[in-house]
């Protein structure tokens, strides 16, 4: 394979995936409304084409629409460039995950994942950690004291979650022995699955993966109640849109993320049993990822529609006293399984 | 003075006065329908029953006369009993029409049937059917039905109108009033048995169905229709004057008033030809302006003529304060002493009762507040030789149509180079004019009047103009006008753009460069009582809602010189 | 010594409370049940929510079958109103009730549909109609005359039932 052909076939994978992921935040936004409609007895969106289905493109237009407003206060460059971080760090994420193994198309081995980088978890946690800073410039580049307040709550939170994020991984790291993603989702082949294996591990990540995107019972940062809208408060028109999508592309990371680090990947357990072609085993695995991925996501938006917001307060209290101390014992615990049963 | 017992409150009488009379001097009251206080007793509707200690049975408080140390119950057990019966029995036959009824409201049936009454009915069988709908005179509609035949109204034709005119007809539950043969229900003040009558049997043709009496306010004010000044509300709903009745007055009207002053003081405040902004004539036409530019226009021209070119009079028809200031304005910036004012005298219109032949309602005012010719001066018919002669050029008018009581004033007053007229309404002096400032009518102002007989009595503003404001200027105001808003079609009733004359005056003088710190007619009238000596010490306090009688001697003297 | 009595308040939570785990559960399992229920929305300009009787709609006058008004303009709507939104002038006829609303005039802007017009109306003549979805564009507009509010008596029957049954 030439560098030519590696170089075609990332392009093409990038812009399926770019595309699919815009493709996905919108309906994702479709969903949100409609699922906050069915948890509240209602219909939601029905009047934008069949069932409502066109309402995300009816949004976007209108966000187009709008007129830019930049505060005379503000700091005009960073207000821009603010969305532009949130948006290419959440994009930028979904390279290293990997959303179905290696096929053979046109004589091309090709995983599917469009960078397979052997240490990809560590560039994950580089990105998301960057991502913070979309969040805290836009706070303070606005010039308003909501906005402020929002980007100042995004950073404290997002460090403080990053911790345990960042050690419930170590688990999962423990027992694949590789930052290679793909390595990752191997390692859990049968019912191997992390969230089974190390289930203290999975409920630290989950939570602070809710934490880390910022959505309820989370969500501080643009808690519309005290901060009017939170860090995006200035803000207007397409530079909302973006931070809007950067929102929703960071839960279908963060989903997926979970998906691959907890739930197996594309895995579906003792497929290579049943003794199907490669080809369709590839595109059921696929399916899984999709399925497992989707269903990660309604769980996003159920939360979402149950439980209230937490006070500041013991969001901190819970980021530190709970869940940092209790992704440390999930290391112990699954160094202690390895200890044991030599895994 | 003797005393008696009355819910155990003595109280003092008059020998001869009848229980109910004690018992109102001193505020107690006893219900009553045919009971009114300046007619005669009848006795006939039983519900002033009360109870008398060691008399047999109870006695009715309005013909029982009161004697000492008597004990009389009016809210005792038996008499409450005795009410309500009473009432059951006078509802038995009375329609439950008070949706229709025009008396509902101020119905003492309707209060006392609150008070009193059972509150259900036990009468099972169909009521009477009487005549309804009868016409007794010109501007008084009957109701057989709702009659309690209280006889009011005959026995207020016998006593007080000294013209029978009205009868019982019938017996027993078919009773009921009419006319006497060939005769209608047309003395002068028919129009009394309206308010007489206790229940609405009786209402008025002119104010029929026009409006519900709670969605109107009731001002204090004077009639205007002649020298007597009866006391009366002007009753207005959406800034229209709906009907006037009379007010309480012992000592000018007593508790009536003629149908004329009723029915024709108040339609000229509603009426179309009202003038509703100030106008100018140029180049033979009447061309409307600006209150500003129709100040600054007049005071140029009239500032062209010399001091005894200029004629002034006053009115009968105006106020107390609109006079003195147009003396003020004649003398202090004119520097004119010719001033009078015309007289209307109607030797037909008076009688015993009330009416005057004095049809203007301040005449005694207009000579009060100094509107008289100085010794050099002339009188009206001096002024109008004058003009004749061509040595008056320019006449100031002040509320009076002139011309309509002397129609050959028309053609004198074409030789005038300047007629300056205030009046509320267009009539055949307007016609005339050169400048019109539309006044404010009477009961679009505040102000004092004088009758005949020496009572300066106040009116009151009732209508607003565009100058005034009902809530501000403490004017009486009813539910709609206190929750109306400028977007409420019930609410939003014509205003005009008038003045009162004095402030009309006040602004003129201005435009000639003298001062006058006048914004209330009070002010006014209060600079008055220390210039005048017949006001002399008098405010707006002191003569109140009945007014005060003026010293006659002094007014004589002063009337003869 | 005296003892240290701790009470325990209403916000303490107990252990399982506190970790959280199963009482977001309960309320997630709360929340997908209503998921699945059936809405109680109604797709209002295509489907249209009928009142019952008992519901106060806009207040209507009502026309007899001879095409007359039964209202004798007595006036005690307008009073009743706490909104002020009546406005009644009544004149004479010829007919056997004498007068009539010569202008019947209600405000919907400062309608506030309590039905104490109804209420009071000794007439039978003024009722709360099932309509509800008005709409002016200027306070003109709003003012609802004779015309509009005239309403054939057969149209109004069942909630006329209703008033006698409960009123």
């Amino acid at each position: 394979m030439g560098i030519g052909e590696i170089i075609l076939i990332s392009l093409v994978k990038i812009l399926l995936i770019i595309s699919l992921l815009f493709l996905t935040v919108s309906y994702l936004t479709y969903f949100e409304r409609k699922i906050s409609a069915w948890v509240q007895n209602r219909i939601g969106p029905n009047r934008v084409g069949w069932k409502g289905l066109l309402q995300p493109f009816a949004d976007v237009f209108k966000l187009m629409l709008k007129e830019d407003i930049v505060p005379e206060k503000a700091d005009r460059i960073i207000h821009l460039l603010a969305p532009m971080i949130a948006l290419f760090v959440a994009f930028s994420t979904f390279a290293v995950i990997p959303f179905g193994p290696e096929v053979h198309l046109f004589g091309y081995d090709i995983p599917l994942v469009v960078a397979d980088v052997n240490m990809g978890v560590l560039f994950v946690l580089a990105l998301t950690s960057l991502s913070v800073y979309g969040l805290t410039l836009a706070g303070w580049s606005s010039g308003s004291k909501y906005s402020l307040l929002g980007g100042i709550r995004s950073s404290a939170q997002m460090i403080s979650y990053e911790i345990s994020m960042g050690f419930s991984i170590g688990g999962v790291l423990l027992l694949s022995e590789s930052l290679r993603p793909i390595a990752i989702v191997e390692s859990q082949s049968g019912w191997m699955w992390n969230a089974i294996v190390q289930p203290i591990g999975f409920i630290t990540f989950l939570v602070s993966a809710f934490a880390e995107t910022n959505r309820l019972p989370f969500d501080l940062p643009e808690a519309e109640p005290e901060l009017v809208g939170g860090f995006h408060t200035e803000y207007s028109s397409m530079k909302f849109a973006a931070f809007f999508l950067s929102e929703y592309a960071n839960m279908i990371i963060a989903s997926g993320l979970i998906v691959t680090l907890y739930l197996g990947g594309w895995q579906i357990p003792y497929i290579d049993l049943l003794g199907l072609p490669s080809g369709l085993v590839a595109l059921l695995q696929v399916g899984a990822f999709i399925f497992k991925l989707v269903a990660i996501l309604f769980f996003f938006l159920w939360v979402r529609w149950s439980l209230p917001r937490f006070r500041y307060d013991q969001l901190m209290n819970l980021g530190w006293k709970v869940m940092f101390p209790l992704s440390l014992i999930n290391i112990i615990w699954v160094a202690l399984l390895i200890m044991i049963f030599g895994l | 003075m003797p005393k008696f017992l009355i819910d155990e409150k003595e109280i003092e009488f008059q020998t001869g006065q009848t229980i109910i009379e004690a018992a109102r001097d001193h505020g107690i009251d006893i219900p009553h329908f045919c009971w009114h206080p300046k007619l005669s007793v009848s006795g006939n509707c039983r519900i002033c029953l009360v109870e008398v200690e060691k008399m047999p049975k109870l006695m009715i408080a309005c013909s029982t006369i009161a004697s000492e140390g008597m004990v009389v119950h009016t809210q005792s057990e038996k008499t409450l009993e005795a009410r309500n019966a009473v009432m059951e029995f006078i509802l038995i036959n009375h329609p439950l029409d008070c949706p229709i009824c025009d008396e509902a409201g101020e119905c003492k049936l309707q209060d006392y049937a609150y008070s009193h009454g059972e509150g259900e009915s036990r009468f099972t069988e169909e009521k009477n059917q009487k005549e309804k709908h009868v016409q007794f005179g010109p501007q008084v509609m009957f109701d057989g039905e709702r009659c309690i035949s209280c006889s009011r109204c005959i026995r207020f034709c016998d006593e007080i109108a000294k013209d029978p005119e009205l009868t019982f007809v019938q017996r027993g539950d078919s009773v009921t009033i009419t006319t006497f043969p060939g005769e209608e229900l047309d003395n002068p003040y028919s129009m009394n048995v309206i308010d007489i009558c206790p229940v609405g049997a009786l209402t008025s043709i002119d104010f029929r169905f026009k409006a519900r009496v709670w969605d109107m306010s009731a001002t204090k004010s004077i009639c205007t229709g002649c020298s007597r000044g009866c006391n009366i509300d002007i009753w207005v709903r959406n800034n229209e004057i709906l009907r006037l009745t009379p007010r309480h007055n012992e000592e000018v009207n007593s508790y009536w008033m003629c149908d004329y002053g009723r029915l024709n003081t108040f339609k000229n405040v509603n009426a179309e030809t009202r003038v509703d902004c100030p106008q100018l004539r140029r180049e033979g036409k009447l061309v409307k302006v600006g209150w500003d530019e129709i100040y600054a226009e007049t005071a140029s021209r009239i500032k062209s003529f010399a001091k005894d070119e200029v004629a002034f009079l006053g009115s009968a028809h105006a106020t107390c304060e609109d006079n003195y200031l147009l003396v003020k304005f004649a003398r202090t910036v004119i520097g004119s002493g010719i001033l009078d004012f015309m007289n209307h005298i109607d030797p037909e219109f008076g009688d015993d009762l009330l009416k005057q032949n004095d049809v203007a309602p301040n005449s005694m005012g207009a000579k009060l507040a100094g509107i008289s010719p100085l010794k050099s001066g002339l009188n009206f018919e001096g002024i109008i030789k004058a003009i004749r002669e061509g040595k008056i050029k320019a006449l100031y008018i002040l509320e009076d149509d002139v011309v309509s009581a002397n129609p050959h004033l028309e053609n004198i007053f074409a030789k005038l180079d300047l007629l300056i007229v205030h009046s509320s309404n267009y009539n055949n002096t307007t016609a005339l004019a050169d400048i019109i400032f539309p006044a404010a009518a009477i009961a679009e102002k505040n102000g004092t009047l004088i009758n005949f007989e020496g009572v300066i009595q106040r009116i009151k503003p009732a209508v607003v103009t565009i100058d005034t404001d009902r809530a501000l200027d403490g004017m009486e105001m009813s539910r709609l006008d206190k929750f109306g808003t400028n977007f409420d079609r019930w609410a939003t009733g014509v205003k005009r753009d008038a003045r009162a004359s004095w402030k009309i005056l006040t602004g003129l003088a201005g435009a000639l460069g003298h001062k006058m710190k006048f914004n209330m007619a009070e002010e006014v009238f209060s600079e008055m009582s220390n210039q005048i000596e017949a006001f002399k010490g008098l405010d707006y306090d002191d003569i109140g809602e009945t007014g005060v009688k003026l010293n006659v001697k002094f007014l004589e003297q002063k009337v003869n010189a | 010594m005296e003892q240290k009595s701790v009470k325990r308040r209403k916000k303490d939570l107990s252990f399982l409370e506190r970790i959280y785990i199963p009482e977001i559960l309960k309320g997630l399992s709360l929340t997908f049940k209503n998921m699945i229920r059936p809405k109680f929305t109604i797709e209002y300009p295509e489907e249209r929510f009928i009142p019952s009787a008992a519901y106060r709609g806009r207040p209507v006058l009502i026309e007899e079958n001879n095409g007359d008004e039964r209202c004798v303009a007595c006036g005690l709507c307008s009073r009743v109103c706490p909104a002020l939104a009546i406005e009644v002038q009544a004149a004479e006829t010829e007919r056997e009730q004498e007068r009539y609303p010569e202008k019947f005039e209600i405000n919907m802007l400062r309608c506030i549909f309590c039905g104490f017009c109804e209420e009071v109306c000794p007439e039978e003549a003024i009722v709360m109609s099932k309509d509800y979805d008005l709409t002016f564009s200027n306070r003109e507009e709003a003012i609802y005359g004779k015309d509009k509010l005239l309403v054939p008596v057969n149209q109004l029957q069942d909630r006329i039932d209703f008033l006698r049954k409960y009123k």
